[in-house]
Formats: C-alpha cells, sequence, structure tokens
C-alpha cells in the first residue's frame, strides 16, 4: 500500500474496487489489525490503529472474506460468545433482532456445521452488527454465493444502510454489485488510489459504452461514420452498434438515426461500473 | 477483558467432544484397574516383590486404595500427556485451521488476553484432568480396596503410614499437575506455530516418547543430557513417596517444569504477537 487514504462518510456505503493483487484485501487486513504494515502506519476514525486498537475496533464490525465460525456451536452461542468479546449486549433479544436483520431467526438454536455458505454469511453479517458498530466492513460478501444468496445479501447490505443508517466498507470484484449498492466508491490498483468520488459522478464523468439495437445495422453504421459521431462507433454486430459515447450525447445519436428514418429497436448502455472500471484500472496499468 | 475472554475460552473448550475424552478414558480405565487389582493385586504385588520374597515376608492389606492410586499414577504419566494435548495441541492451531482468528482478531481483544485466556484455559482443563484423575483413582481406590500403608517398590522398598499418605498424595498429584502442564504448555507452543491442530499433538507426544527413549538406555554419554530432558524431572512426584521426602530432588525438578511452562508461554505469545492471520 502507498499513501492510500480512504474517506468513508457516515452513512456511505463505500464501494472497495481494484483488480486482484491491487491490494484491497491487505488494505482490509491492515485495517482490523489482522497482518501489520511493513512501514508507515494506518488511522482510523482519526487514531492511529497501534495505540488505539481496542477503541478502534470496538466501532468496527467485519467479515473478512469466508465466513467461518465454531461450527461445533449454536449461531445463538457463536453469536454470544462473540459478543461477549465485543462488550457487546449478548442478551437473547439483541442476538434475536441482529438474527432477524439477517432472516436467520428461526435456525438460531441450530449449529453452525448444518449452515448453508449463504446462512454462514448471513449470520456474519449478524456478528459484525451486535455490537452496533459505527462501520461494517464487508469484504467480498457474495463470494461463492448462488444468485438467491448474492440477492439476500445485498438486500440486506442495502437495508443495513437505508433502515439501521449503518456505514459500510464494501469490498467487491462483483461489479454490478457495488453499483447496485454503493454511493461512494474508490478504485485502486497497485496499492494506490485511482479514483474516488461518488458512483454516479464517477460513472458519469466518463464515456459510456451503448448497443444502438437496430434491424439496419449496415445503413445506420454509413451514417454514423459519415456524422460528427464516427469517432465514437466502436464496432458493429448482429443487429447492433457499439458506441463510446458522453453521457450527455447519448440522446443526440438517437435523434440523429431516428431523424435519418432509422428504425433504433433500443438503446442499451452496457454494464457501466464495468466499462469504468476496465478503462480506469487500464489507463492506471 | 481477561476473564470475559477465559470464560469464552472455557466455553469453546467445554463445548468440544475432544476435551471430555481425557475424562471419559480415565472414568472408563481406573474402575476397570481398581477391580483387577481388587481381585488380582496380590499377583501383581507377587510379581513386583519377586526377588524380595525370600528375604522378607508381606503381610496385611498390602494392595490397598492408597497402593493402587499410587501404582496408577506411575503408570499413567506416560498416557495422560496424550489426553492433555487433545486440548492443548489444537486451542490456536484450531482458530487457524477453522480460519476462526479473524473472528476473534477483528474484536477489541489484544493478542496478549488472547493467547494468555487460551493459556489458562488449557491450564485449567489440564489441571481438572489431573484433580479427575486424583479424586477417581484416591476415592475409588478407598471405597473399593480400603485405606492402608503406600507400599513403594522401587530399588528399596519405602512403606507409607496410612496417616503420612493423603498429604503425599496431595503433593504428589500437584506435582502431576505441573508435569502434565509442561507438557500442555509444550503443547500450546507447537499449536501457535502451525495451523492444524493434529501436528502439536503428535509433535508433543513425539518428543516425550524420543526422550523417555534416550533416557532409559543406560549408556553414560546419555547421563550428562538427562537432566536436561523435561522428561526427566516429569517423574518428581515419586519424590514425596521417599522416606524422607526428596524436597531438593522435588524442587530442582518442579523448577525445571516452571522454566519449560513459562518458556512455551512467552515462545507462544512471541509467536501470536507477530503473526499475519491470512487463513
Amino acid at each position: 500500500m502507498d499513501g492510500l487514504d480512504l474517506t468513508v462518510q457516515p452513512g456511505d456505503v463505500y464501494g472497495f474496487l481494484g483488480p486482484n493483487g491491487a491490494g484491497k484485501s491487505t488494505t482490509i487486513r491492515m485495517m482490523l489489525s489482522l497482518i501489520r504494515p511493513t512501514a508507515g502506519s494506518i488511522s482510523l476514525f482519526g487514531k492511529p490503529l497501534t495505540t488505539h486498537r481496542s477503541e478502534i475496533l470496538q466501532r468496527v464490525g467485519a467479515i473478512v472474506e469466508r465466513p467461518d465460525f465454531y461450527n461445533y456451536l449454536s449461531a445463538r452461542k457463536n453469536l454470544e460468545l462473540l459478543g461477549r468479546l465485543s462488550h457487546a449486549d449478548v442478551s437473547e433479544k439483541n442476538i434475536m433482532r441482529v438474527l432477524d436483520i439477517v432472516g436467520l431467526e428461526a435456525r438460531a438454536g441450530s449449529k453452525v456445521k448444518t449452515f448453508s455458505h449463504g446462512m454462514k454469511q448471513r449470520l456474519g453479517i449478524a456478528q459484525a452488527l451486535l455490537h452496533d458498530p459505527d462501520l461494517i466492513v464487508l469484504d467480498e460478501p457474495t463470494t461463492g454465493l448462488d444468485p438467491h444468496g448474492m440477492v439476500d445479501v445485498r438486500n440486506i447490505i442495502v437495508s443495513l444502510a437505508r433502515d439501521h443508517q449503518k456505514t459500510i466498507l464494501l469490498s467487491s470484484h462483483i461489479l454490478p454489485e457495488v453499483e447496485l449498492t454503493a454511493t461512494r466508491m474508490v478504485i485502486i490498483n497497485r496499492g494506490k488510489a485511482v479514483v474516488e468520488g461518488s458512483v454516479q459522478d464517477l460513472l458519469n464523468s466518463g464515456r459510456l459504452k451503448v448497443t444502438v439495437e437496430t434491424p439496419e445495422v449496415q445503413r445506420a453504421e454509413q451514417l454514423l461514420r459519415e456524422s460528427d459521431f464516427a469517432p465514437y462507433v466502436q464496432s458493429t454486430g448482429e443487429g447492433a452498434i457499439i458506441l463510446s459515447l458522453l453521457r450527455g450525447d447519448v440522446h443526440l445519436v438517437t435523434k440523429f438515426l431516428i431523424d435519418h428514418s432509422v428504425h433504433v429497436e433500443g438503446v442499451i448502455p452496457v454494464r457501466s461500473l464495468e466499462e469504468y472500471f476496465i478503462n480506469i484500472t487500464q489507463e492506471a496499468a | 477483558m481477561m476473564l470475559t475472554a477465559i470464560g469464552v475460552e472455557l466455553s469453546k473448550v467445554f463445548s468440544k467432544w475432544r476435551t471430555y475424552i481425557g475424562f471419559i478414558a480415565l472414568g472408563l480405565l481406573i474402575p476397570v484397574v481398581v477391580v483387577a487389582m481388587g481381585v488380582e493385586g496380590m499377583k501383581y504385588f507377587d510379581f513386583a516383590t519377586a526377588n524380595l520374597q525370600q528375604m522378607f515376608s508381606f503381610s496385611g492389606n498390602l494392595m490397598n486404595g492408597y497402593t493402587m492410586s499410587y501404582v496408577l499414577l506411575g503408570s499413567l504419566y506416560v498416557h495422560v500427556p496424550f489426553l492433555v494435548t487433545l486440548v492443548a495441541g489444537d486451542i490456536l492451531a484450531g482458530e487457524a485451521t477453522a480460519g476462526t482468528y479473524r473472528l476473534m482478531l477483528t474484536r477489541p481483544i489484544s493478542r496478549f488476553t488472547m493467547v494468555t485466556s487460551k493459556f489458562i484455559a488449557v491450564l485449567i482443563h489440564t489441571n481438572v484432568l489431573v484433580l479427575f484423575l486424583a479424586g477417581l483413582s484416591l476415592g475409588l481406590g478407598v471405597i473399593v480396596l480400603g485405606p492402608g500403608e503406600v507400599i513403594v517398590i522401587r530399588e528399596s522398598i519405602t512403606i507409607i503410614a496410612t496417616d503420612d499418605a493423603l498429604w503425599r498424595f496431595a503433593l504428589g498429584y500437584g506435582f502431576a499437575a505441573l508435569a502434565m502442564t509442561t507438557v500442555a504448555s509444550i503443547a500450546f507452543f507447537f499449536s501457535s506455530l502451525v495451523e492444524n491442530g493434529i501436528g502439536p499433538i503428535m509433535t508433543t507426544m513425539a518428543i516425550i516418547i524420543v526422550l523417555t527413549i534416550i533416557a532409559a538406555i543406560d549408556v553414560p554419554m546419555f547421563d550428562y543430557i538427562r537432566p536436561f530432558f523435561f522428561t526427566s524431572h516429569m517423574i518428581g512426584w515419586k519424590d514425596f513417596f521417599n522416606q524422607p521426602v526428596a524436597w531438593s530432588s522435588a524442587l530442582t525438578s518442579a523448577a525445571v517444569l516452571l522454566v519449560h511452562i513459562v518458556a512455551c508461554y512467552v515462545g507462544a505469545l512471541f509467536v501470536i504477537q507477530r503473526k499475519d492471520i491470512l487463513t
């Protein structure tokens, strides 16, 4: 890591992105004092981790990669023991409250060894919530989940921010997940922040790749290549032309084609964060 | 925080099936030995004193509860270590295997507190196991076989008066607890180094077996190194059954074992303090 400075505002769902090996997991493990920096220092909430570790970790709940628990204990007992170490309220009421948030209240007494991966992931979120932390760090929370599990966890993340006013640092390589949940984000590469800001602002700042669907591909392409839009035509495929445009130009292209009597069936943005991510990390490389 | 952490560790230790293996094994073994000694104890005694039968005649309740407990203590000091390492060897490595170091160390609990609370949990388990051994062997022995003089058969025969037996057993089992704590500490140290609970158990047992074998081989060269083996000092409990008690030898052995315990604890603490949690 090299001078990485993240500003996560209260109430943010903060997407933490980067290609493999960029340093996401290393950053999170250093933030949680699981590994030590070879040089320099880590500060959270404006305080150095080395001298205020307990105070800082009291304000943080985390899932780091796989959701591992004491499999021989029940969900309730796991939360009780972990909660005691976090000075949390480990009353039955509070434990059931967090289990209710993640939809596991009916399985409170079941041993964790009987849980699916998705259930363990939800229990992981429950243990991170138990001591009512200010910041929740979720490192790859949907890895290994099936589509239903991914949707469940995503809904929980949105609910935590919206209904429980939690601040969330979400590290994920599943970009649609970040796009759907995050309010702000940072992209890091080789240990440095490449861009940071509001998800919408960042996506609107660059070019947007759009697919124009039309049965008249050849005529539409010819018209576009003879117009001011020629530099933005990237490729053509069966029934579609792909253009790289500024967001404000999308309606101009559509209007241009319609004005020239081209039958436009759809203008579909290609997954925007994916495009943005690839562009940014390629530029940084 | 330390008390909370110790409570959490004890909850985990005593929620695991493997913790009870030692209690179950001793709970099955000791009654069998007591019954066997009650039925055929004199045959055992005749065998042990075969060389002395021509010069001495033995009479009275020789195979009584106290003598049986003494014999049992002597025969189990090789086997109880295995039961002790089942918990001690797994307590740190088990967290690495299960990936739960992450859960523990992302709490506001220092690594010092984590290691110390686990070490104390191991000490408690070990000492409860030895207490269980003492209570069961002495209690059941006295109930079934009755009390009597402790007949100590070594190079010579020492007869400990009945009234003199209990405090010697208290010290003897206290020393046995120290010896087992040493074994547990070694397993605990190895547990801090690896990420699989089997390794520390096997390594500790291998060390005990190798050192015991080397110590048993009557070669002059080994005479110089034998006093440095902790296994040579684990049998220091026998000093309390000498007449008079070999205090100097017992205290020296206790000090050597204590040094091992402290060294293993500090070693484990050092390893965990510097460990990067990557699992």
